[in-house]
């Protein structure tokens, strides 16, 4: 695997050129979208003129209209930024990643982890990369998991979506062979409520309550099992000591899940990763490094839990 | 009257609750030695393949398969106490550890798909091993902290539950197989 030192010099040769073509292409949507808004604007304050009931929707509906058009025209661009530029990162990070933008881990998998205990009515994602980093096969892209409520009755009826989870997904081969199920969640009781939140946790539907022996871990996170004895066989001490550092490192809500001789990994993030930008140059080194730091941080998880460690019966 | 069968009623269905969540922990430790157990003997199942794969190859450690053979032996018996248990498992660990140090000085069946196996099923039995060990010491910490905190010390002491000792992990142990030792020997 490919790290931080020789990137300069594989920016300077193999991504530059074709920054320059795509900036070029960036100039250009830029004035369509600022065309488009203008007319758009234009529009809307002569509608402004007229009287009438109607006036107001007829300007969102320009409104909208103009936003949808740009976003469809500058779409292209978008896709070329990731059909060029990120893909090529991706082979620079690891020759073995496969990138697809518009792909996404699947909904089963994300169901299989079974971290989120709401039913996910609406799953979408991209940037999807797989791969076989040494010897563990991964996959993550970026999802988000929705969930769908009713309300009212009849023609009154409405439906209203909460976001369950949006961030990256992860999902790697792990190193140990298991058949039960367990869960390290967030601890959210046991940081507000203290030793009466640990007592509170014990009541949850989500399986055995087990208490492990490093209380940094047990301060960040909780955890759930069908095995005391398993549980413990994939948390071992080095492996915990991992899991506290790792989540430190990115600093957000860290879900893991063990399964099916899987580890599932959902990291929670607003930031949309692997995207372009308007209106500012793109031939700009911080901001292509930006996005090969997210790669390699995702990557190196395969380190960072020394996933590649293969010296039980799993080959 | 009323309030003395009030005051009385709660207090017997305290120390009911007392009394089953004391049991409760006891099952719990009991039960997670078991555990240790079942893994021991995974570990036992090991040692002939084990012997019986290296013997061929070395040449200076006979003495050493041997005794492990007969340490194995003993352990299966069962006819030994718990201390002399302990005393057993450490040697077995220590004889084994000295037979995967002793490989290295054989390329041939440190390469061998068989021993890699084994190797790895070893490695495995021991991971379980700790992990059963751990599950164990959780179990009898929450045990004692039941058996030593109020109220339910009250209860314990007329149960006659005493507090528990943990495993100790072994010396042998406890020292990480590191590359350092496993090239000196």
């Amino acid at each position: 695997m490919s790290s931080y030192t020789n990137f300069k010099e594989f920016y300077d040769a193999k991504l530059l050129p074709e920054l320059k073509v795509l900036d070029k292409e960036r100039k250009q949507v830029d004035r369509r979208v600022l065309l488009i808004g203008l007319i758009a604007v234009i529009l809307i304050v002569i509608i402004g003129r007229f009287r009438g009931s109607a006036t107001s929707y007829f300007q969102i509906l320009i409104g909208v209209l103009a936003f949808v058009i740009m976003s469809v025209s500058s779409k292209k661009y978008r896709l070329n930024f990731k059909n060029k530029i990120v893909l090529k990162i991706a082979a620079f990070v690891d020759e073995n990643l496969v990138y697809s933008p518009k792909g996404f881990v699947s909904r089963e998998e994300f169901t299989n982890s079974a971290i989120f205990q709401k039913f996910c009515n609406n799953f979408t994602g991209e940037d999807h990369f797989k791969g076989k980093i040494g010897k563990t096969v991964i996959e993550f892209s970026e999802v988000v998991g929705k969930h769908k409520t009713t309300s009212g009755t009849g023609s009154k009826q409405k439906e209203h979506y909460t976001t369950i989870f949006k961030g990256v997904f992860f999902v790697a081969d792990f190193n140990k062979n298991f058949i039960g199920h367990t869960l390290v969640l967030p601890d959210t009781a046991e940081k507000m409520l203290g030793k009466l939140g640990q007592n509170l946790q014990a009541f949850s539907s989500r399986g055995e309550l087990i208490k492990l022996e490093d209380p940094e871990f047990e301060k960040e996170f909780c955890v759930y099992a069908d095995d005391q004895v398993e549980a413990r066989y994939i948390l071992s001490p080095s492996l915990m000591q991992r899991i506290v550092e790792f989540k430190r490192k990115w600093n957000t809500k860290v879900y893991l899940s063990f399964r099916d001789s899987k580890v599932y990994i959902a990291i929670k993030m607003d930031k949309n990763l692997f995207e372009t930008r308007l209106f500012k140059s793109i031939v700009d080194y911080n901001f292509i490094e930006e996005n090969i730091r997210f790669l390699i941080l995702l990557t190196g998880i395969v380190d960072d839990l020394n996933l590649n460690t293969r010296i039980w019966t799993k080959e | 009257m009323i309030y003395a069968i009030g005051i009385f009623a709660v207090l017997f269905l305290l120390s009911i609750g007392l009394y089953n969540s004391l049991v409760r922990r006891k099952n719990d430790v009991e039960n997670a030695f078991s555990s240790v157990d079942v893994m021991l003997k995974k570990r036992y199942d090991l040692i002939p393949n084990l012997v019986e794969t290296v013997k061929s190859y070395m040449k200076h450690e006979k003495s050493l398969l041997t005794e492990l053979t007969a340490l194995r032996a003993q352990a299966v018996s069962g006819e030994i106490s718990d201390d002399e248990r302990v005393a057993l498992e450490n040697k077995i660990s220590k004889g084994i550890s000295g037979i995967m140090v002793a490989v290295e000085n054989y390329p041939d069946l440190k390469a061998s798909q068989n021993f890699l196996q084994l190797q790895g099923a070893w490695n495995e039995a021991e991971e379980q091993i700790s992990a059963s060990r751990r599950a164990f010491n959780a179990a009898v910490t929450t045990f004692n902290n039941k058996v030593e905190t109020f109220p339910s010390n009250i209860m314990a002491g007329m149960m006659g539950y005493k507090r528990r000792t943990l495993f100790e992990i072994p010396e042998v142990e406890r020292q990480n197989v590191n590359a350092k030792n496993l090239f000196e020997s």
